[in-house]
């Protein structure tokens, strides 16, 4: 019984990191539908930054927060304006943000490697190797200050949506953007800020990920997948769908590489995905889907 | 080139309705095309050193001829944009390779059923994800690639991520290349003509109906989702042969050989240059990708920003001609009768 304890605590306390990570994608889905495939680069590219900030000032992980946070904040809104305005009549529009944003990940990813090689990186603080012992259980202190502090962040993102007006003209915009324009949201200035929230949150997980999971450039596609998979997973555009699917799966993935070994542990999100599309294509939290 | 009339009714006028009167320039050109790369081997004198090369550019162009335009069926035509059409590709690699190594058989002969097992497992696959439309199918395509990806990295009896070896093909140093290479021609002139078929069909009329808007296509009595299925598991056939043949020339199989992402982005972007949904995009795409990697690599060798540069382009195109060159020469009426293949 122990030892299911165990592996249940273990795969919650990344759940929290995975219900991050996706909460940016399910963000800009819900507001500007779009299925952003850079996501997981971007995350990995902040993963560098907190990386270059540990080795060089020596910077703990979580300190650099404030970097991370607000730079791809900015970025996000760079992004956003520089392509998204371009193809928003286009008749396709899901279909041409997940090009576009596929070409944004080449691209990145590409940077990426060429300036920091392929090779396995990650910080290592010192309480990466260590652990609080409860009895019998035994909890890694790196995965529970990661957990925690998604914890917060989540509470804060959902302070803003439900508390700011800001936040208001946010969820009127993910519910329906023609009548939240009606009423006098201005879309488009709710759409920058919703990718720039969206993409601080990939900041912020790169720089919890950076000590959680060795990284490299091309490791971004197994983590876009297992988020796209989550996000489908909890309903397109449900915030809530998403982190109750992360937690969920992630103690399920806990358990199958418990029982066959870490390698097989993303076989979980892929697997449950395939199965929802089966009974529920929807997806678990999702309204019968709108978009083409 | 003028027969192209735009639609009416708004929001679809990107989609050029075509007319059915064939200009007679496209069957010289095609047929002189073919003729040519069917005598080319032949011309080993002509060719002279760099023969082998030049054998292999084209296995690698035809090939890639070949996977473009079956992706087109789903993409373009269909509007489904799959990002792990290369899970055929490995499918189609491995099931040769097995056959070969268990029973002998050469994969020059087999590829047709590498071909037939990617187009069962697609079946497979596509009863359940094209379920989903828009971006919930692009994203279990790409869930599909990884799941895939990673069972290959971990099954013994394919190799796991060693790979398999295979024996080396039983022919000469100085012919090697020329079977391959008319496997693969064999491969990419029956992708076109599938193509150029379902264009011509009333199956492709059903496609395109689907890409223009799913839901008025339902209500006109069409079964979306059976057009849909066949659409996926047909256009699986010859990328699983292109990769029979492509495996065997290699020698080798191992999965980042056929389950790399930036196998479907070439394949993607191939596509939207030459123009999705036409019959000869997926052919001009390739053959400009191939010809500029091949001057990219030869002039700055391959590194890391390759994949910067196939972004960048991927962009650009996206951004500025949506349409790719066919579908925009064909919009500005332009477009010269032989490449008109539609």
């Amino acid at each position: 019984v122990t030892h299911f304890v165990q592996v249940a605590i273990l795969g919650l306390l990344l759940g929290g990191v995975y219900a991050l990570m996706a909460s940016g994608l399910t963000l800009m889905f819900g507001v500007m539908r779009i299925v952003n495939l850079a996501h997981g680069v971007f995350i990995i590219a902040a993963c560098y930054v907190a990386y270059y900030l540990f080795i060089g000032p020596g910077w703990d992980p979580f300190l650099t927060l404030i970097v991370t946070v607000p730079v791809f904040f900015l970025l996000g809104v760079l992004v956003y304006r520089s392509f998204f305005p371009r193809i928003e009549g286009s008749a396709r529009f899901g279909e041409m943000t997940v090009l576009l944003t596929f070409g944004l990940a080449l691209i990145v990813e590409g940077l990426l490697s060429f300036f920091f090689t392929g090779t396995f990186r990650s910080t290592n603080p010192p309480y990466a190797t260590e652990a609080i012992l409860i009895g019998d259980l035994f909890i890694p202190k790196a995965q529970l200050y990661a957990s925690i502090t998604s914890l917060v962040l989540l509470i804060a993102l959902w302070g803003f949506l439900y508390f700011t007006r800001t936040g208001y003209a946010v969820r009127a915009t993910m519910q329906n953007r023609t009548a939240a324009q009606i009423v006098g949201v201005n879309v488009r200035r709710i759409s920058t800020i919703a990718f720039g929230i969206g993409m601080a949150m990939a900041g912020a997980s790169g720089s919890l990920l950076s000590f959680l999971f060795p990284f490299f450039p091309n490791s971004h596609w197994r983590w876009i997948a297992i988020l796209l998979s989550l996000i489908v997973l909890g309903g397109l555009g449900s915030l809530k769908g998403a982190i109750i699917g992360a937690l969920f799966l992630a103690v399920i993935a806990a358990f199958v590489s418990d029982l066959l070994g870490p390698t097989w542990a993303p076989i979980t999100f892929f697997g449950a995905l395939f199965l929802v599309l089966l009974i529920r294509p929807q997806g678990l939290f999702g309204k019968e889907a709108r978009v083409g | 080139m003028t027969r192209v009339e735009k639609s009416e009714t708004a929001g679809v006028s990107a989609e050029p309705v075509i007319a059915p009167t064939p200009s007679r320039s496209r069957y010289i050109v095609v047929g002189g095309v073919t003729l040519f790369l069917a005598l080319l081997p032949l011309a080993k004198p002509l060719i002279g050193q760099p023969y082998n090369y030049v054998l292999q550019l084209g296995t690698v162009g035809l090939m890639w001829i070949a996977m473009t335009s079956s992706w087109n069926l789903i993409g373009g035509f269909t509007g489904y944009i799959s990002l792990g059409h290369n899970v055929f590709f490995g499918i189609g690699g491995y099931t040769s390779g097995l056959l070969l190594l268990y029973f002998g058989l050469s994969p020059l002969l087999t590829f047709p059923v590498a071909g037939v097992v990617a187009v069962v497992f697609g079946f497979l696959v596509g009863l359940v994800t094209l379920r989903t439309r828009g971006p919930a199918f692009i994203i279990s395509t790409i869930a599909l690639l990884l799941m895939v990806g990673l069972v290959f990295d971990n099954w013994e009896f394919v190799g796991g991520s060693n790979g398999l070896s295979l024996p080396l093909p039983p022919f000469s140093l100085e012919t090697v290349k020329v079977p391959f290479y008319y496997a693969m021609l064999v491969i990419a002139v029956g992708s076109v003509y599938l193509g150029y078929r379902v264009a011509h069909s009333k199956f492709g009329l059903a496609l395109r109906a689907i890409a223009q808007d799913e839901t008025k296509a339902e209500v006109a009595g069409i079964d979306t989702r059976r057009m849909k299925v066949a659409a996926f598991s047909i256009s699986a056939f010859f990328v699983g042969a292109a990769g029979a043949v492509w495996g065997y020339s290699l020698t080798y199989l191992r999965p980042t050989i056929f389950f790399t992402i930036a196998i479907a982005a070439e394949m993607v972007l191939m596509a939207i240059i030459g123009g999705r949904g036409t019959v000869a995009g997926p052919v001009v795409g390739a053959i400009l990708l191939v010809a500029l990697n091949e001057i990219s690599v030869s002039q700055f060798g391959s590194t890391e920003l390759n994949i910067v540069v196939t972004g960048g382009i991927m962009l650009a195109v996206l951004l500025f001609f949506p349409l790719g060159i066919i579908g925009t020469l064909r919009e500005r009426g332009r477009l010269p009768g032989f490449l008109d293949w539609d």
